[in-house]
């Protein structure tokens, strides 16, 4: 029993790594924006999808379309932003109805172009067993592991050194304010959103390399990325990185414990618990949600 | 408005519509289906434009109310008629459950109540005991004879959904003319400055709360004696969210008539026009829709309508400066 918890507190850490990258964008451009990106999980299914095509059709390894899949997701994701900044009046309530409707175009349009079934990766490198110690893994959850977070450390890297990511946190913080300093508002949103793809494009081949997709998990990447931002609190990176692994490791130990049927109640009622007795998340400061 | 106009239209939704239409049977059930979303998209919209609430997750009411009237009629052995409006109440005391997510605001409220909806669902598959688990439930009973007039005819269920709809017509615009309706449209331009002069703008938020997830579950009911049969993923289907809302944008959210009219129009063209284009993947163009509405005219078809035929607003809920 003590093994076949720590086996599945071990798998919930590995998929909490590609949580993370889903999360970090959409709190990236609740940041600067303010609005919540309802088409997010969307565009890592895209990725998803995109390294299907690139695996099942030109023979490509999930790692090799990660290049392609950042054109097309980071292209859709700058389309996004340029519908959802041609709102003007009510626009939290507004782009919040826009955002949900390119969802639900996202979603149909991967319907209708790769059908309902179910796809996962063929590549035998990538399912390779990988054994550390008493713990067992698949090679593409600790490949995509690792990668996950040479890119939050490198989002961080950013966030606090590079101009462009101070600006993203000025604009963040006080949008006029960073307007004054000299910082131009539209750029960096429009920098957020690029940088939100990176990071769904990413996940999204690591969900295709290691776990099974389908045209209607784009959605449910959606609010379980909403989840983990809640459970960090806003504006804290190492909360959303706790928080993802948090619900990861809640995912897995529910599917261990008691039925994979339950494995998505699991995660949301950890989000009502934490909503009930700590609103302004595990992480967050006293500041007021919203 | 002129009094002549709402009477007229009520004449022919009651009268011509049954005797023109009443022999085609599928014409009557999609129109009972459209009504169906009309009533969705209506408490919806209450929400939406009393509370200032955007809801991704009424789905989950609907399905409450279809689960506790049908289970109430077949295991409890009510009358059929009586646990219509139970079912509503479930529904309203299921939004309980929602009542945390009142102290988040605006894209928080939104995405907690879609988390809502998905528990409901997997709540629904899971209670096998109770709800036939994803096998579902058939032979929910029909809609029974009341006074000579046979409600589980094609004619009847059309009738009687009419009726119930227009009711919440009427409910809502009660509640938006009364005192709680000024606080709550005051509550729209500034909810600190509403609750300074003494307002409880959670305890008003959360009325409405109940009184569109009470609508919900009711129109959840009617559907479920209407179809006599339930599953989980038919009762607690993102489409019962996505279409009201297609719905209500379409035709103009801060309107009375717009949910209406709008769900008329969206259901009637998915299924007739959408379906056949796109078999699988219909739902795209009203994601379009949706996203072109928000864009181009984000009051909806109705008011843009009657700015450009009557220049001046028909039947607008809407506050000056919202």
């Amino acid at each position: 029993m003590t093994e076949l918890i720590l086996q599945s507190l071990y798998s919930g850490l590995l998929v909490g790594g590609a949580y993370a990258l889903i999360a970090l964008g959409l709190a990236l451009v609740f940041g600067t924006m303010k609005i919540i990106n309802l088409a997010h999980g969307e565009l890592v299914l895209l990725a998803a999808y995109v390294a299907y095509t690139a695996e099942s059709q030109f023979g490509l390894n999930p790692l090799a379309s990660i290049p392609f899949a950042l054109v097309i997701v980071c292209a859709s994701a700058v389309l996004v932003y340029l519908l959802v900044s041609r709102i003007r009046v009510n626009r939290e309530l507004n782009s919040l109805i826009l955002t949900f409707g390119l969802g639900i175009i996202l979603t149909n349009a991967v319907l209708i172009v790769w059908s309902a079934n179910i796809r996962s990766t063929s590549s035998a490198w990538l399912q390779d067993a990988v054994v550390l110690g008493p713990l067992f893994s698949m090679r593409s959850e600790v490949v995509f592991f690792v990668l996950s977070l040479a890119l939050a450390g490198g989002l961080w890297w950013w966030l606090s050194r590079s101009w462009y990511g101070r600006a993203v946190r000025a604009v963040s913080s006080n949008r006029d304010a960073a307007k004054l300093m000299g910082i131009d508002p539209v750029r960096t949103e429009l920098v957020s959103f690029v940088v939100a793809g990176v990071l769904a494009s990413v996940a999204g081949v690591a969900i295709y390399s290691s776990s099974v997709i389908q045209p209607a998990l784009g959605h449910a990447l959606t609010i379980k990325a909403f989840i983990i931002t809640v459970l960090a609190g806003i504006g804290s990176m190492p909360g959303v990185l706790l928080g993802a692994v948090l619900l990861g490791v809640t995912e897995s130990l529910t599917v261990t414990l008691a039925s994979s049927a339950l494995q998505e109640l699991a995660g949301m009622v950890l989000f009502l618990l934490v909503l009930f007795v700590m609103p302004n998340g595990l992480f967050g400061g006293a500041r007021r949600r919203g | 408005m002129k009094p002549i106009a709402p009477v007229a239209v009520l004449a022919a939704a009651y009268l011509l519509v049954p005797l023109l239409l009443g022999g085609n049977a599928y014409l009557m059930t999609l129109l009972v289906s459209a009504l169906i979303i009309a009533g969705i998209a209506l408490a919806w919209a209450l929400l939406g434009n009393l509370g200032g609430m955007v809801s991704f997750g009424h789905a989950a009411f609907f399905g409450v109310g279809a689960y506790t009237s049908a289970l109430l009629s077949m295991q409890a052995g009510l009358p059929v008629l009586l646990a219509i409006p139970l079912g509503g109440l479930g529904a309203a005391l299921a939004a309980v459950a929602v009542l945390p997510a009142l102290r988040l605001s605006g894209p928080y409220f939104a995405l907690a109540i879609l988390a809502y909806a998905h528990i409901f669902r997997i709540l629904a598959t899971e209670l096998k005991s109770l709800t036939g688990g994803s096998a579902g439930i058939l032979g929910i009973p029909g809609l029974p004879t009341l006074g000579g007039l046979e409600l589980g005819s094609r004619n009847g269920q059309y009738l009687l959904v009419l009726t119930v709809v227009l009711a919440f017509i009427a409910l809502y615009r009660a509640i938006w003319r009364s005192d709680y309706g000024l606080a709550l449209r005051a509550m729209h331009d500034s909810e600190d400055a509403t609750r300074v002069v003494g307002v409880n703008s959670t305890l008003l938020k959360a009325a409405m709360l109940f009184v569109s997830a009470f609508m919900t579950g009711t129109i959840g009911a009617l559907n479920a004696h209407v179809i006599n049969f339930l599953d989980p993923d038919y009762a607690f289907s993102g489409a019962w969210t996505i279409v009201p809302i297609a719905a209500a944008i379409f035709g103009g959210y801060r309107t009375l008539g717009g949910p209406l009219l709008g769900a008329i129009a969206v259901y009637l063209l998915d299924q007739l026009l959408f379906k056949a284009l796109f078999p699988s993947g219909h739902q795209i163009i009203l994601g379009v829709l949706l996203g072109a509405m928000i864009l181009l005219s984000p009051n909806g078809l109705l008011p843009w309508i009657s700015r450009r035929l009557q220049r001046r607003p028909a039947t607008e809920v809407r506050h000056a400066a919202a």
